[in-house]
């Protein structure tokens, strides 16, 4: 098929417009992006899991005031077997606030 | 933008044909949601594979919101031949994470697509956009307090429903084989249709994610592990949260015992008896995973002795093997079957078996409690501590569920491992009449000889398991085309006539599980 072709068969207004939509009254308001409403938030539901004290995967950080700059290269870039987080998942806002947050927690004695 | 700026371009495209392309992106998207910056890329490009990000590096990425814009992402990228990389949430950490199987496709990242669109508490399914996480639809199913429970794979916090369901990835719960649970999907297709289907296509239906066949060929599967379309919405069943929900392990000292126990469990599983995904982890995974470290025990390099491997279970009370089942329903039918269970086990004349009153809050069996009972947790990722360095690729070769079949297995991935200087990391899970055998390759991807080694181990691994009739579910980025081949020329042959029906500016994702219409020649 060429792609003329493909431009023949392109009809994507009149099929979205046809489709039945009905579930759309359920629907659930969603994360706005990679906007996270607090620190706290981001923290429980996705750094925690690997960093909290009880957990013991990863490094330590509450109460290690670690500069949102650091905190960010590290988000951004992922670490070892850390993964790595685009601005669609944590976006640069949200970074700083679970940076804040944890910066605001008492700092934790033992390292995993 | 400066050529400069874009170091890596798509396979066979010009830096003035790109620049079209992603002016034509920035057009329908918006400036923000068009990433063609290094820096903006660099959460695209982290892989844990034997390979340099750079080979698996995006030209760019797109971030979209609606299925219209996944729609004229495609028309554009059929204009400017631009090959694009679809990810959900991009968390298939050890199988490729969000990086695209070639250097310089376009991530098209639909994280931002993130509603819950239907959760039906009566008929127990749901109906969700490509960014909806297990962790979002757990808070939600709580927050609402819904009688159902999920079954997600261990990085299940973070990790998207639809992304594991088309990888055919697996859980842990008695819907623990995901792609069986699943019911009705919506498909933007190259050409910009937007195909559901079973029961999707018929104008005023409910039994979308009621019924799955519909009516003539039933075509979700082709999907999966596949290119031929970016599906924007998924239906999957969910399970009626049990009111009694029973987990135990079973600690078995010794490496040879996984005959047995593979012979024992075999019959429970048909039978329904035990109903979940049942997990036998051997002691390096157990060990992992309740953040037991390897520096602790040696900083020799190579693989761990198994005089180190027998210290360990001395040390912790873990097995060789241990297996973690559990039992779910009413009290009466959890006692009815506990006592078939126990005594069976019994009967085996070996195995510790340990309940959830024994264990208490003991890591590993607390998290594994938690998968099977459909709570977000990531503490299985306590494994990539093992080593250390970040390196992980899973080699997942799918065995009969035959107590002989598992230990034959187990025996020719180890001996494979040690070779490289690299240790055993196994579990096998699901059943009932197969074993996934899903092995970690753990390595120090820091380290670029061991590095080296890893790369060299997982070759050798597929081909020696492939000699014994043997192959693997899944695959990481790197090696999709060589898996493809273990399969065959006249699946590959179906696989691009499709390609070449459904997708002839070969856009999607070219190489995903081997399917390329640029490299694949047989015509």
């Amino acid at each position: 098929m060429t792609s003329s072709r493909c431009k023949a068969t392109w009809k994507w207004p009149l099929l979205a417009a046809s489709l039945p939509l009905s579930f759309c009254a359920s629907v659930v308001q969603a994360q706005e992006g990679g906007r996270w409403s607090s620190g706290a938030l981001l923290y429980e539901k996705v750094c925690g899991h690997c960093h909290k004290p009880e957990v013991g995967v990863g490094t330590l950080l509450e109460g290690r005031e670690l500069p949102p700059e650091y905190v960010t290269y590290i988000v951004r870039n992922g670490l070892n077997a850390m993964p790595a987080f685009p601005a669609s998942f944590i976006d640069d806002e949200s970074i700083r606030l679970v940076a804040e947050y944890l910066a605001s927690l008492q700092t934790q004695a033992i390292q995993p | 933008m400066a050529q400069q700026n874009n170091p890596v371009l798509p396979r066979g495209v010009t830096q003035a044909t790109f620049e079209k392309a992603l002016e034509a992106f920035r057009a329908l998207l918006g400036e923000e949601n068009v990433l063609a910056q290094p820096s903006q890329l660099t959460p695209y490009s982290k892989v844990m594979m034997s390979v340099e990000n750079d080979a698996h590096a995006p030209s760019a990425a797109l971030t979209v919101s609606s299925v219209e814009q996944v729609q004229g992402v495609v028309r554009i990228c059929n204009e400017h031949k631009i090959p694009i990389w679809p990810i959900s949430t991009g968390r298939n950490f050890g199988y490729g994470s969000a990086a695209p199987v070639q250097r310089g496709q376009v991530i098209l990242d639909l994280k931002k697509m993130n509603r819950i669109l239907k959760v039906d508490p009566d008929m127990c399914y749901a109906l969700v956009e490509p960014g909806v996480t297990y962790q979002q639809l757990y808070d939600y199913i709580e927050e609402n307090n819904l009688p159902l429970m999920l079954s997600f794979p261990a990085p299940s916090a973070i990790a998207s429903p639809l992304g594991n369901i088309m990888d055919r990835g697996v859980g842990y719960t008695p819907y623990g084989e995901h792609f069986m649970m699943q019911c009705g999907m919506e498909v933007v297709l190259a050409n910009g249709d937007i195909y559901r289907t079973g029961m999707g296509g018929v104008k005023g239906s409910n039994t979308w994610q009621i019924f799955k066949w519909g009516f003539g060929p039933t075509l979700d599967g082709m999907f999966t592990q596949a290119n031929y379309g970016i599906v924007t919405k998924i239906g999957f069943w969910l399970m009626p949260k049990p009111p009694v929900f029973k987990p135990f392990e079973v600690i078995f000292e010794n490496e040879e015992d996984i005959v047995d126990i593979v012979e024992m469990l075999r019959p429970l599983r048909i039978s329904g008896t035990i109903p979940n995904s049942v997990v036998i982890a051997n002691v390096l995974w157990e060990a992992g995973s309740a953040n037991v470290r390897r520096q602790t025990y040696t900083t020799e390099s190579g693989h761990t002795p198994d005089e180190i491997l027998k210290k360990i279970q001395r040390d912790t009370g873990m097995g060789a093997w241990n297996l973690y089942a559990a039992l779910y329903g009413t009290q009466e039918q959890v006692d009815a079957d506990w006592k078939i269970v126990s005594e069976a086990f019994k009967r085996l004349g070996k195995g510790r078996i340990v309940t959830q009153e024994e264990a208490g809050d003991k890591q590993p069996f607390k998290y594994r409690a938690q998968l099977m009972s459909g709570v977000p947790n990531l503490q299985e990722f306590g494994l990539y501590n093992w080593r250390g360095g970040g390196g992980s690729m899973w080699f997942a070769p799918v065995s009969e569920a035959r107590g002989s079949e598992c230990e034959k297995q187990a025996r020719l991935a180890k001996r494979i491992l040690h070779k490289h200087g690299l240790d055993y990391v196994a579990e096998f899970i699901v059943g009932p009449r197969d074993m996934h055998h899903v092995v970690d390759v753990l390595f120090d991807r820091t380290n670029p000889e061991e590095t080296a080694r890893a790369d060299a181990c997982f070759n050798e691994l597929l081909d020696e398991f492939e000699k014994e009739g043997y192959a693997v579910y899944r695959v990481n980025t790197r090696f999709q085309e060589r898996v493809a081949r273990s399969y065959g020329t006249v699946k590959r042959d179906v696989e691009h006539a499709i390609k070449r029906a459904l997708d002839p500016n070969n856009i999607l994702a070219p190489g995903r599980s081997g399917i390329d219409l640029h490299t694949y020649n047989k015509v």
